[in-house]
């Protein structure tokens, strides 16, 4: 019975208790706002690269690309009908953007995909605006300018295709899903006519003349403001903007002079990777194909040149493992070329050979290594940190127990046993570890949570505490998710420290003869 | 008849690289119902003695037998179970526990003798057992002092309701009067012969000659053994 009642008394008692308590709070806290926020790092580095790339990917890295992209989807999509669900070609290049009311410049990396395949490979249209707010408006194709009109209440309204796509959105929009970077995400309002589309007095129109659409990374053109909402305003959906494209041979070499292409930015895609926002943007595969002269082109004797792509995605049907497919399809390719034998210009087969196969895994490596180090280190760290914060909980306790040595003494010369006199400081120990444990968890969960406001506040207050900037740590926002499993784990590994802390030190004093610990006075 | 017989007790401490013989074969019988005083110099290895008796150190030779039983070679259990209801220790320096009251003080042997479940019975009976042997001691109206509220005199009563509570057949007292002045001293004799009267073998360390006197029979500890 004096075992509880002992635990108790000495935890209301002694403001060593508090003090216990408030170390392993602040520890449970520290340790997993840190692991938290790591964790949440590289998860979001590989959700990303997965979701910006597909399951496997097809290429040869070159600028040129590779030829027969199109015969190969066929092949591939034939010989394994249960694996492969979607294959879309890419073509990546570089260009020049140019906003002409402004003149303002941007060297751009220049992505050509074919938008419907493209957004079934992978989740690139959860990245778009404009096409959430108004679903299914985006596209590639030719577009003019929406101008948007006002009816009697000085309301915009705009034109009606537009007006009924966001009505279908208002219908069924999920609350939870929202932007938080996006200024009408937030208020659960619409962007009309705030600047984001063109407002006139009178009926809401098409205006211009059609041009084709170019959708753009959100951070080459807007900038985010202190409360981290984007300004879309300098760029109205459907502006005209112009792109300049150099074109490649075969060989490598530049084509002809390079081409300026007057487009329409019909939306702006914000993968949240920062590294790519700030320099994507994306054009119709074909278009783009076209003007990079990877197309079709007629030589002199009459035959045309193979059309290239620079990279195949490809998407599994569900239950399939990239891990176990991806071996197949390198194997498929190599069948594939065996039937391309006899007919393939040797400039062509040069670049056939250079083709490999990957999966968004291995090719995520080569993308983030720089993240990777980054990682090692945080690692080491986090390491540090969980080390100081069980020796310093380990130290408290040991103190704790060498305070009461003389009572340990007392009662056992009462006839209590060793377990039990032990057993007093192990409780108590648990139950520090519990309670500091759970208020750690509090305290770190809602930290986590609210991660990002409190280093918007604080960079409010001074510009140098702006820790987290997205040139640095490619996302634009800090993670912050708390995993169940780690709160568990963290929860778990503060009780066993507490307790282990209490009971090395109880078990010393609890199993002498009681007389050695009364010799003090 | 013999309740408790110490039989060439000896016991040493370490001292630097070399060790300090304290007790050199102590011979001694404690008789059922006697109060028996143990008298020296100080230094001499009272404590020490008294503390073997008690079960509370180990001698590092001899044997203590307890009601015909060897106290040293039963199993560590039986010998927590002994302290807990055979004897009762009164120490020099009182050692209450701080964090209690008075009350809960006295309880504690109480407590460490009973199961969780055994307690929420017996706790009420307990209680009055506790709050009746402090009146005997008079200290009625200091139930919910703690320790540091109370004078010597009266810590030190606390300490000898602590340890009878469980009427123990053993009491060792350790100078029970020893840090205190004569009156007050007096009033725990009196006390402690109040119980020798109702049967209680008690054995008393004291370096006091007048205290001595008061008892049953005197030994005195010289040189580690037990004078003639
Ligand atoms: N744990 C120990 N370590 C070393 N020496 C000890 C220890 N306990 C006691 N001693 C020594 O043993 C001797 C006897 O101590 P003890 O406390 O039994 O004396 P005492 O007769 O009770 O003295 P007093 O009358 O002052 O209480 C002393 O010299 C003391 O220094
Ligand atoms: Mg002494």
């Amino acid at each position: 019975m004096y075992k509880l009642f002992l635990t108790f008394r000495y935890l209301i008692s002694k403001w060593v208790a508090v003090f216990s308590i408030l170390s392993v709070w602040l520890c449970v806290a520290m340790v997993l706002i840190v692991f938290s926020v790591m964790d949440g790092f590289l998860d979001n580095i590989k959700q990303h690269s997965r979701g910006l790339l597909g399951d496997i990917i097809i290429d040869n890295s070159t600028l040129q690309g590779f030829p027969y992209y199109d015969d190969f989807s066929i092949y591939l999509k034939e010989k394994m009908p249960a694996e492969i669900d979607v294959v879309t070609p890419v073509i990546y290049s570089y260009g020049i953007m140019r906003e002409p009311l402004t003149s303002f410049t941007k060297p751009v990396r220049i992505v050509g995909i074919d938008f419907d395949s493209y957004c079934g490979v992978n989740s690139f249209r959860e990245s778009l605006y404009y096409d959430r707010y108004y679903p299914d408006t985006t596209s590639l194709g030719f577009a003019q300018l929406p101008v948007a009109g006002v009816d009697e209440q000085d309301k915009p309204i705009l034109p009606p295709k537009l007006e009924k796509a966001h009505q279908s959105y208002l219908n069924d929009r999920d609350e939870d899903k929202f932007d938080e970077t996006d200024f009408y995400g937030k208020t659960f309002s619409s962007p009309h006519g705030f600047g984001e589309y063109v407002q006139r007095f009178g009926q809401p129109s098409f205006e211009g003349n059609p041009l084709p659409g170019i959708i753009i990374g959100t951070d080459v053109f807007f900038h985010r403001d202190k409360e981290g909402f984007y300004d879309r305003q300098v760029l109205n959906r459907g502006a005209e903007i112009v792109l300049t494209i150099l074109p490649l041979t075969s060989r490598g070499t530049i084509a002809e002079n390079p081409i300026p292409v007057a487009m329409r930015a019909v939306d702006d895609s914000r993968t949240k990777v920062y590294e790519i926002d700030k320099i994507c943007v994306y054009v119709d595969f074909k278009l783009f194909q076209e003007y990079l002269s990877m197309g079709p082109l007629e030589r002199v004797d009459g035959t045309y040149t193979q059309p290239r792509a620079s990279q195949l995605l490809v998407s599994l049907k569900e239950g399939n493992d990239y891990n176990a497919v991806a071996p197949r399809v390198e194997a498929l390719w190599k069948e594939f070329l065996v039937t391309l034998y006899g007919s393939v210009t040797p400039k062509d087969a040069d670049l056939l050979t250079r083709v490999g196969v990957d999966t968004w895994e291995t090719r995520q490596q080569a993308f983030i290594q720089a993240v990777e180090k980054e990682k090692v280190l945080v690692t080491i760290l986090f390491a540090i940190i969980s080390i100081v914060a069980i020796v310093l909980i380990g130290v408290v306790f040991y103190m704790i127990v060498l305070q009461k040595t003389r009572d340990i003494g007392i009662i056992k010369s009462l006839g209590a046993t060793s377990l039990g006199v032990a057993m007093i400081f192990i409780m108590y120990g648990a139950i520090i570890g519990v309670i500091g444990g759970i208020l750690g968890i509090l305290t770190g969960t809602t930290v986590v949570a609210n991660i990002n406001e409190i280093q918007a506040w604080l960079a409010s207050r001074n510009p140098n505490l702006q820790v987290w900037s997205p040139e640095v740590y490619t996302f634009d926002r800090i993670p912050s998710v708390v995993k169940p499993t780690v709160i568990f784990a963290v929860f778990g590994m503060a009780v066993l420290t507490s307790t282990l802390g209490a009971l090395v030190p109880a078990m010393k004093a609890a199993w002498v003869w009681p007389v050695k610990t009364l010799r003090y006075e | 008849m013999v309740l408790a017989k110490a039989t060439k007790i000896h016991k040493s401490y370490p001292l630097g690289k070399t060790r300090v013989s304290v007790l050199r074969g102590v011979n001694l019988e404690v008789r059922k119902g006697e109060m028996l005083a143990v008298t020296g110099s100080s230094g001499c290895g009272k404590s020490t003695l008294l503390h073997i008796l008690g079960a509370l150190d180990a001698p590092d030779q001899g044997t203590v037998s307890f009601a015909g039983e060897d106290l040293f070679a039963q199993k560590t259990w039986k010998r927590d179970a002994i302290r807990n209801r055979d004897v009762g220790f009164v120490f020099q320096f009182y050692h209450l526990l701080p964090e209690f009251n008075v009350l809960e003080n006295v309880l504690m042997p109480r407590m460490v003798g009973t199961p969780v479940l055994s307690w929420i019975s017996s706790r009420k009976t307990a209680k009055a057992r506790a709050a009746e042997i402090l009146e005997l001691v008079g200290l009625k109206d200091r139930f919910n002092h703690r320790p540091k509220e109370l004078s010597g005199g009266e810590r030190q009563r606390v300490a000898i309701a602590r340890a009878i509570v469980n009427e123990p057949r053993f009491l060792l007292a350790d100078e029970p009067t020893g840090n205190l002045d004569a009156k007050m001293g007096k009033g725990i004799m009196d006390c402690l012969r109040g119980l020798n009267q109702n049967g209680q073998t008690i054995v008393l360390v004291t370096h006091d000659p007048l205290i001595a006197q008061q008892a049953d029979r005197q030994v005195r500890l010289v040189d580690g053994r037990i004078e003639a």
